[in-house]
């Protein structure tokens, strides 16, 4: 006997989704339609301490006749053997793709496109976000059929949850021998949340048709800059490319300081524009803005009372009209922050007896400010109300040096290698924030000015050099907040320069 | 608890004529009570939490049965629990999670075996191995092997899981032996159906009731003389009856197939991946018609040295198909085949891989391997070409993809109370130093991931405070072990706290006190403010306990309070009083917390009752991106988003809508001086007049003297 068996094989489904989503509602919902319907069905997880938050698998398998018979069905997917691999989030999908489980001649992905930042995305020191762009082609290039879109958008739009718009989307796949009423059906028996349940459900099996022409995530979009009568003919005479940022950085800085401040802004990108370098002027035009409107307390206040921040807090916490509500902000300046208001000579006593005793670690004056009750917002009327003060602060007269300096550093460069400029002008993302932050990211940079920028300056290094150091200490220094990285780099880069040559008397 | 069973519990009601549904591992809960059980213990822990979270929710259904179940306080007592079946016909059942519940239960096992049982005894374990595993990877198999207990390793579908069970308890009767059932992860989730029986109520019960002690037996104490003599009856007696059970009652089965110059043996456990690798060759089908005969271990522990030998004699060759290392069952059958003088070739290891889950694509390789070697006649290019075709699939799609996709390991839960102590390290660490960690087995593990990175070495549950005992007194600085309430009563209050006393240790300790065993399912310990047997709390203390102990210096704290927290904790590491100092961080589980809050204030809210939400949020313009306090929190809800300032590129951090307001992120603004970004709202639901009054009252004057445009003006005035 030499037996051909039939080809006979189970449907499988994989699910991919992160703990604590509710894997097992949606893994619960597919076989008991299966059940309805008489096929038979197995399911399986790996749960353990994924329940946190953790990356998590669930894997179905469906006998595709309608027996009584049970076949023996497996407990763990193969690659190259998954007919729907479901995926609650687009990173999801990917690991699924990069583990074999979506294949082109089998697989119909079912993911959705929105993003749960891992970790280590959010913990970054700078933008730590994964490129999801080649996940689209990865979708597109390995599987059989996709149904992509942002899923959790749609189920907030549903006013229902995610788990019922995958399950919709499934059933409207038509990729599982099951009416879309078995489903329905199984939403109605476990009677949690049927409405909502079904609400999302429907949403998905509209949406359920082959669609690739997904929307990819628009990161961040320009809104128009709003035209600022005062100068608008000032940034009318600025190249094309640059204005947007200009007029973008003028309106912030009328708001920060006042007219003539931004006067001061339009001046000094006058004097990189006149390099003649638009795309050196472009990111210039955006770091100066950011720059020259640094952060201090006043700054802080003023944001802090502004009418669409409450607009903003009324939407993101979902506040109805006139229902009661307090908002409490965390302050909470050092000896630092608030010596840097005096003038420049006071300030700098003040700060050196602060270092030598120890106190400028250890005293700062926390305050839960009420910011829309009386007391609270009146304390912040108070600083806010500094404003004109500010010219004569001590932050501010360091500030307007170090931003003086960063622009002779440009200038000096775009002379010798407009790429080194370019980079140059990127350090600025170094510098910002507060406290500890800002000292950290003022201190890199300055480490960074001293150790490549300057010996490229004075001709003791290669220009071309010099970039590509800047690119990787730029990296190096955000890679850890203790500095430890970009130490690292520049002495392996000051190493690489020595001259090879053995020392004879050693 | 706050998790309902009742649907659960509904299934193991069942009786003639049903069909149960349901997941394996209460497919065994069901079978135990269908087996006529008189007591079942354990100690929670994946995958077989569920098996004792069912019964305790229960209990009218074991009052009926008259079953007495017990929630160990760790796998010891669980398995000392079994020595009720020493001297008495009376059917126990315990269960635990494996590798590491055996190690714990090892000592009570060892002396429970070599006396031997009279009624039924069966350790359900959950062998938690290959993905999804979170403990170390090693085999029960060897605890069967040296204390001559029986292991079952049953096909991973019900009707013979639950077979197992059954015929478990009857072997066990039939050797005077514990009998071990092993379940893979997969295996105790999987789900299915098998016929249901009747309950049956056990012959000795809480209601039948032993009329009082057996006759005094030296025999039957694990004490010498008698333990030469019990060493003799399991190998003399005991095992040759446990082998001729397995064979009259088919626990092993063999299935036929056309191809006889070859077979193959496997554990029952990996069958059902085994005909699929075969079904990938085209060797069998998917209803298990094979060609290639079988041998399916349903038992691995004894083996059957006639049976391997019948099965192997007249082949060419075997594929030992047997999961992890050591490769004890493979060694064995060298053994059997070898002392019977059958030259069968047998292949295992080196076809199939060392270490490591038994996948169906491992199993694949090896079939092909086997097949090419063994069967060249038979062609199975078709096969080898469809795996490499998906094989390159994968690695096309991981280069493309690239290999820095961002890692998803587990977290703390939103508003965990487990977070800020980690916090509070991480800014005392800043302070004084980075300190030597002693992590230990509970959530709080979970700071040796990102962004806490914390912890230097685990050396079991409960083991943290032992395990630095030796690194203290050699080092510069002093230790920090971490222990959950969990760890503290499994036995950390013994082999760490009362130790470090008798020793005169001089570390530090922190106890977790959030009141559940919360990593295994949110159980209750003698600590928590519940019981499962009447509601009260056990009066079980563990401050109390310290001091009992002796510990001189001991500090209960708030876990939100950082600031206390940070301050208590740099005291401990660097005052000069001598001895153990001890840390207990208080804040319930936040798990356990919000099922029970979010059902009161729903009731709450439709009531009409007063209710205040607290949410925190980051201001969008503040923000500078630089993340600081996702580095010391790493909460879930605290997420990032993209810069909604376009002069600015990097996201801004951002509050998404699952925070709990647990007040966390106030705290770390404030102890670690962040930006102040940071706010919190609170927002009143059925507000009362007062709420009414003075909201419109601040607003009045706040708008009077040019503030902020109330919100509610900007939108349309819905109804209200």
């Amino acid at each position: 006997m030499n037996t051909s068996f039939s080809s006979g094989r189970p449907l499988c489904i994989l699910i991919a989704a992160m703990g604590g989503e509710g894997g097992g509602v949606l893994t619960g919902w597919i076989v008991d339609a299966a059940e309805r319907a008489g096929y038979p069905v197995q399911s399986t997880s790996i749960p353990g301490v994924a329940q946190r938050t953790g990356a998590t698998t669930y894997y179905i398998e469906i006998w595709p006749e309608q027996t009584g018979k049970r076949p023996v069905m497996c407990l763990n997917p193969m690659p190259g053997q998954v007919d729907v691999m479901i995926a609650s989030e687009f990173v999801e999908a990917g690991r699924a793709i990069a583990n074999g489980y979506v294949s082109p001649d089998r697989t119909l992905l079912i993911a959705s496109t929105h993003r749960i930042f891992a970790v280590a995305e959010k913990s970054a020191m700078a933008d730590g976000r994964y490129d999801v762009s080649k996940l689209f082609r990865a979708a597109k290039d390995h599987a059989r059929r996709t149904i992509l879109f942002d899923m959790d958008q749609a189920a907030k739009d549903a006013g229902s949850i995610l788990n019922a718009v995958l399950l919709g989307a499934l059933a409207g796949s038509g990729a599982l021998p099951l009416p879309s009423q078995a489903f329905e059906d199984g939403i109605r028996a476990e009677g949690k949340a049927v409405d909502s349940n079904l609400a999302g459900f429907r949403f998905g099996l509209s949406h359920g048709e082959d669609d690739l022409a997904a929307r990819a995530a628009v990161l961040s979009s320009l809104p128009p800059a709003a035209a600022v009568p005062a100068l608008a003919d000032r940034i009318a005479r600025l190249p094309l490319a640059v204005q947007t940022f200009a007029a973008e950085g003028i309106k912030r800085l009328i708001d920060y300081q006042g007219e003539a401040y931004a006067r001061l802004y339009l001046d000094r990108l006058d004097t990189v524009v006149r390099l003649g370098d638009e795309a050196l002027a472009n990111e210039t035009a955006r770091h100066l803005a950011l720059r020259m409107s640094f952060e201090d307390v006043i700054r802080v206040a003023q944001l802090k009372l502004k009418p669409e921040r409450f607009d903003a807090i009324a939407r993101e916490q979902r506040i109805r009209p006139g229902q009661p509500y307090m908002v409490a902000e965390f302050l909470k300046p050092g000896v630092e922050e608030i010596a840097s208001l005096l003038p420049p000579a006071l300030a700098r006593r003040i700060i050196a007896l602060s270092d030598r005793r120890g106190w400028t670690e250890k005293f700062h004056l926390g305050m839960t400010v009420q910011s829309n009750r009386v007391g609270g917002y009146l304390r912040l009327r108070l600083l806010a109300s500094l404003r004109g003060w500010r010219p004569r602060s001590f932050r501010y007269a360091e500030e307007q040096a170090r931003i003086e300096d960063w622009l002779d550093l440009i200038r000096r460069a775009a002379g010798l290698d407009p790429q080194l400029a370019r980079e140059i002008v990127d350090c600025a993302r170094l510098i910002k924030g507060y406290g500890d932050t800002f000292k950290r990211g003022a201190g890199n940079f300055e480490r960074i000015r001293d150790r490549v920028i300057l010996p490229a300056l004075e001709h003791r290094l290669a220009p071309a050099a010099a970039t590509d150091a800047l690119v990787q200490a730029r990296t190096a220094a955000l890679a850890d907040p203790d500095g430890q990285s970009l130490g690292n780099m520049l002495a392996d880069f000051e190493a690489s320069l020595r001259p090879a040559i053995p020392q004879a008397a050693e | 608890m706050e998790r309902s069973f009742a649907k659960e519990i509904e299934s193991l009601r069942l009786g003639d004529g049903d069909i149960f549904r349901g997941e394996g591992i209460l497919a065994v809960t069901k079978a135990l009570l269908q087996s006529g059980v008189s007591y079942v213990g354990g100690y929670q822990g994946a995958p077989v939490s569920h098996l004792i979270d069912v019964l305790v929710q229960a209990q009218d259904m074991l009052d009926d049965l008259g079953i007495h179940l017990e929630t160990c306080t760790n796998e010891a007592s669980a398995a000392a629990l079994l020595g009720a079946s020493i001297h008495y016909p009376a059917r126990g059942c315990v269960t635990w999670k494996a590798i590491v519940g055996t190690n714990v239960a090892s000592d009570a096992l060892s002396n429970l075996a070599s006396a031997g049982v009279t009624g039924g005894a069966l350790i359900v374990v959950g062998e938690d191995y290959g993905e999804g595993a979170s403990v170390i990877q090693e085999r029960s198999h060897a605890y069967a092997m040296k204390s001559s207990m029986w292991l079952l390793d049953p096909r991973p579908d019900l009707p013979t899981i639950t077979r197992s069970v059954e015929q478990g308890f009857e072997l066990s009767e039939a050797t005077n032996t514990p009998v071990m059932l092993e379940l893979r992860i997969r295996a105790c989730h999987v789900t299915g159906e098998f016929p249901a029986r009747d309950n049956k109520p056990a012959k000795v019960s809480r209601n039948s009731r032993l009329p009082g002690p057996s006759a005094f037996n030296y025999d039957r104490l694990a004490h010498p003389p008698a333990t030469f003599m019990q060493e003799k009856l399991k190998l003399e007696q005991r095992m040759p009856a446990a082998r001729k059970f397995i064979l009259e009652h088919g626990l092993n089965e063999t299935m036929p197939g056309e191809l006889s110059e070859i077979g193959i043996v496997v554990q029952g456990g990996l069958y059902n991946a085994l005909n699929r690798a075969l079904m990938n060759l085209d060797l069998a089908d998917a209803f298990g018609n094979s060609r290639v005969p079988i041998l399916v271990l349903n038992v691995t522990y004894p083996l059957v040295p006639e049976q391997l030998v019948q099965f192997c004699a007249g082949k060419r060759a075997v594929l030992m198909v047997e999961e992890g290392s050591p490769d004890y069952i493979e060694q064995a059958l060298h053994t059997a085949l070898r002392r019977a003088d059958v030259n069968t070739r047998v292949h295992g290891k080196g076809m199939l891989p060392a270490a490591g889950e038994y996948t169906i694509e491992a199993m694949t390789r090896g079939l092909l391997a086997f097949m090419k070697a063994e069967q060249p006649q038979i062609d199975v290019s078709a096969a080898d070409a469809a795996f490499n075709i998906a094989l390159d699939n994968r690695k096309t799609a991981q280069a493309l993809i690239g290999t820095n996709l961002p890692l998803r390991p587990p977290t703390f839960c939103t508003g965990c109370p487990e977070r800020p102590v980690f916090t509070a390290i991480k800014l005392v660490e800043r302070e004084i130093g980075k300190v030597h960690i002693a992590a230990d087995i509970g959530c709080h593990a979970l700071a040796t991931f990102a962004p806490f990175s914390l912890g230097h070495s685990i050396l079991g549950y409960g083991m943290s405070l032992a395990s630095a005992a030796g690194v203290g007194p050699l080092m510069n600085t002093r230790s920090l072990a971490i222990m959950g309430d969990g760890g503290f009563w499994h036995n950390g209050v013994l082999s760490g706290v009362a130790s470090s006393m008798f020793n005169r240790g001089d570390g530090v300790l922190i106890v977790m006190k959030n009141g559940y065993t919360s990593a295994t399912g949110v159980q209750y310990i003698p600590s928590s403010a519940g019981n499962r047997v009447d509601g009260l709390g056990s009066g079980s203390d563990i401050e109390t306990t310290l001091k009992a102990l002796g510990v001189k210096w001991v500090r209960t704290l708030r876990s939100y309070g950082l600031k206390d927290m940070r301050a208590s904790l740099k005291e401990a590491l660097t005052t000069t009083t001598r001895g153990l100092k001890v840390i207990l961080a208080e804040g319930e589980c936040q798990l356990a917390r919000q099922r029970r809050l979010r059902t009161d204030e729903a009731k709450a809210l439709k009531a009409g009752e007063r209710v205040v939400r607290t949410r925190f949020g980051i201001d969008d313009a503040v923000c500078t991106g630089d993340h600081s306090c996702i580095r010391l929190s790493g909460c879930p809800s605290l997420t990032i988003k993209p810069n909604p300032d376009p002069l600015r590129t990097d996201p801004v951090a951002s509050v998404n809508s699952s925070c709990v307001g647990c007040g966390h992120c106030g705290e770390v603004a404030h102890a670690a001086v962040l930006c102040p970004s940071f706010y919190r709202t609170e927002i009143v639901h059925n507000p009362g007049w007062w709420d009414r009054v003075s909201d419109r009252l601040h607003r009045a004057v706040i708008g009077w003297l040019g503030g902020a445009r109330p919100a509610q003006t900007v939108q349309p005035a819905a109804g209200e």
